[in-house]
């Protein structure tokens, strides 16, 4: 095999070989060979020679007598591997015991060939040789790329083994948790590094999780103090590294700086909230105005005067629940619905919102069942928010289902989650419609909905509170016959 | 002839005020009015009422702070205090995050916008 099979192109330079023998016949016959075959080759008589030869310059390859005076082929080769760990050692050996040739190879030599040899055995050794420094040469490069590139990321990268000592932390990881010990942190613990309970505690779980289970970890995490202008708020993520076989052997933990994220968000919630309470309170005075005049407490009114106020009142109090939603989804949004959570029995809360929506379902000459398989098992979520939710539910099955029908709701543990449906006989939804139903401000609009009011904040005020609680909403619907709204809740485990 | 029963209505707002008095005014109750809480106070300690209706989110001194500050004064405890809540007022901008009507000490409480008749009713049931 020739030089150009092997890859050496113009371009690259060629390959360097530094023959160590103190016979020359060999010395030269080898010479020759790779000369030939375009490499640059460099040849010493002795082991010193060898040596110094190694000493001043790094050869890709090494051809290495192992019986020669004065000094044995292992000297030279333990030197070597000592000078440059990346050159490739063959041995040379006059009398091809095993027990030299394994010697040498546990000292680190790639391979060996017994003299005599003919030029091809040379070649097609040197070939091997060749192709292992490459690979070798390729994925140390690959890695300093590798670890250039993990380096140089903004967001923090740590890697750990599976007994949590750290296999990897990049510049922006140790900055991140505020290490800075100058003899780095690898083969620290975890814990040493990060000294923060919530990231030894997502380290743990990433790596106690079963195989048939693999998830991304996520939670917020601050530094800098509390509050403080110091404060920055980072999206920690964490999952388990796993080798062939899905067993865990190591973390792998990222953090991203959000605080420019959180920050906006907070000025934009507090700034929906300050434009809802300021069209509020005025709204709030008109609406007690309006009902003092139409009580004739302002002297008498006409009929018509008093139609007039009546629809007025309506049109103020939809101004008013519009703000309202506004303000809810400003507070879901701004994430404060992850503030206390307790353990919640979905089955009392259905009955207390069954009671609480009988009238209105009554008066629209709608039936309003619960259908419970038993106790549930508890869920860990805020109250407020998830009554939100199903109020949010019923309120909309009552709205858009006519006199004379049917809705029914149910809940059941199904795997890790419990599952409350609010199922309806109403007008159901247009296929086209049910991606948009959970986007904000939109609302169906047909013959049939014309007259419902709403703000079509409602479903993504529930959708925003489910998911911030890790669960999912789902829906099922066919015009006409009705729609089944599916809340799914993780078990409060 | 019983005493004519003295209500104080508080509430930053003028407009709201005047809207509220005229409606109890009408069941022939005396009423009196305050426009934030540290004025309600002072107007309450030259002359008792046997009722307040309180707003919350006011200036000075908030609904909280005056109906706590009466609940826990023996000479003002035994004043009923209806408070005006909204229920959106339990917002992250605002130091009321953790408390809504039936958490303080007030007696009732009625949620914004106020349904006149239903504040009427409220009252009545307390003033018999």
């Amino acid at each position: 095999m020739h030089m150009s099979e092997i890859g050496v192109s113009g371009v690259e330079a060629k390959p360097s070989i530094l023959i160590v023998d103190d016979e020359e016949r060999i010395r030269e016959g080898c010479r020759k060979v790779l000369l030939n075959d375009g490499f640059e080759v460099a040849t010493a008589d002795r082991g010193a020679r060898g040596l110094e030869m190694i000493e001043e310059k790094h050869y890709d390859i090494i051809l290495l007598d192992l019986m020669m005076p004065n000094m044995s082929g292992f000297d030279v080769l333990g030197r070597v591997k000592a000078l440059h760990p990346d050159s490739t050692i063959l041995v040379i050996s006059g009398y091809a015991t095993v027990e030299h040739a394994t010697e040498a190879m546990k000292r680190g030599a790639f391979d060996f060939i017994p003299k005599p040899f003919s030029p091809d055995q040379l070649r097609l050794l040197v070939t091997k040789a060749i192709e292992y420094t490459r690979a070798l040469q390729d994925i140390a490069g690959e890695k300093s790329r590798t670890r250039v590139l993990i380096n140089r990321l903004t967001d923090g990268v740590l890697a750990t083994d599976r007994d949590k000592r750290i296999v990897l932390a990049n510049p922006s990881f140790q900055r991140m948790v505020g290490f800075q010990e100058q003899e780095g942190c690898v083969g620290r613990t975890s814990l040493e590094v990060t000294r923060d309970d919530m990231l030894e505690g997502l380290i743990d779980q990433a790596l106690a999780m079963p195989e048939e289970e693999f998830v991304e970890l996520a939670e917020e995490w601050k530094s800098g103090g509390e509050g403080g202008s110091g404060e920055r708020i980072f999206n920690a993520r964490c999952l388990p590294f796993r080798d062939r076989s899905g067993r865990n052997v190591g973390a792998i933990m990222v953090l991203h700086d959000i605080t420019v994220i959180k920050k906006m968000d907070q000025v934009r919630s507090d700034f929906v909230s300050m434009v809802a309470h300021e069209i509020r309170s005025p709204l709030n005075s008109i609406l007690a105005q309006i009902q003092v005049v139409r009580d004739g407490l302002a002297g008498g009114l006409t009929e018509k005067q008093e139609e007039i106020l009546g629809r007025a009142s309506e049109r103020i109090r939809g101004l008013v629940s519009l703000s309202s939603e506004l303000l809810d989804l400003a507070r879901v949004e701004s994430g404060l619905i992850l503030q206390e959570r307790e353990q919640i029995d979905l089955g009392e809360m259905l009955k207390d919102q069954r009671d609480f929506h009988s009238p209105r379902a009554e008066a629209a000459h709608i039936t309003l069942d619960l259908q419970l398989p038993g106790p549930l098992m508890p869920v860990l979520a805020n109250r407020r928010n998830i009554e939100e939710v199903l109020s949010n539910l019923i309120g909309n099955a009552i709205s858009y289902t006519p006199e004379g029908g049917q809705i029914e709701l149910s809940a059941a543990v199904e795997n890790d989650y419990v599952r409350v449906s609010v199922k309806d006989t109403g007008f159901g939804i247009a296929p086209e419609d049910l991606d948009r139903i959970f986007a904000p401000f939109y609302r169906v609009k047909n013959d049939k909905t014309r007259m419902i009011v709403g703000t079509g904040l409602g479903l993504p005020i529930v959708k925003s509170i489910v998911e911030a609680h890790n669960g999912w909403i789902r829906v099922e619907s066919t015009p006409g016959r009705g729609s089944t709204f599916h809340v799914h809740l993780p078990l409060g485990k | 002839m019983t005493k004519q029963p003295y209500i104080m209505v508080v509430d930053d707002d003028p407009d709201l005020v005047e809207a509220v008095s005229m409606k109890l005014a009408s069941y022939d109750y005396r009423i009196g009015k305050a426009y934030d809480g540290q004025d309600a106070l002072e107007k309450i300690q030259r002359e008792k009422p046997d009722l307040l209706v309180l707003d919350v989110m006011m200036p000075r001194k908030n609904g909280y702070e005056l109906c706590n500050q009466l609940k826990t004064d023996p000479n003002y405890k035994d004043i009923t205090v209806v408070l005006l809540t909204a229920v959106a007022d339990n917002v992250p901008t605002t130091s009321y995050t953790h408390l809504d009507g039936k958490s303080t000490l007030a007696d009732d409480y009625i949620a914004k916008p106020v349904d006149l008749e239903k504040l009427s009713e409220i009252v009545k049931d307390y003033l018999v």
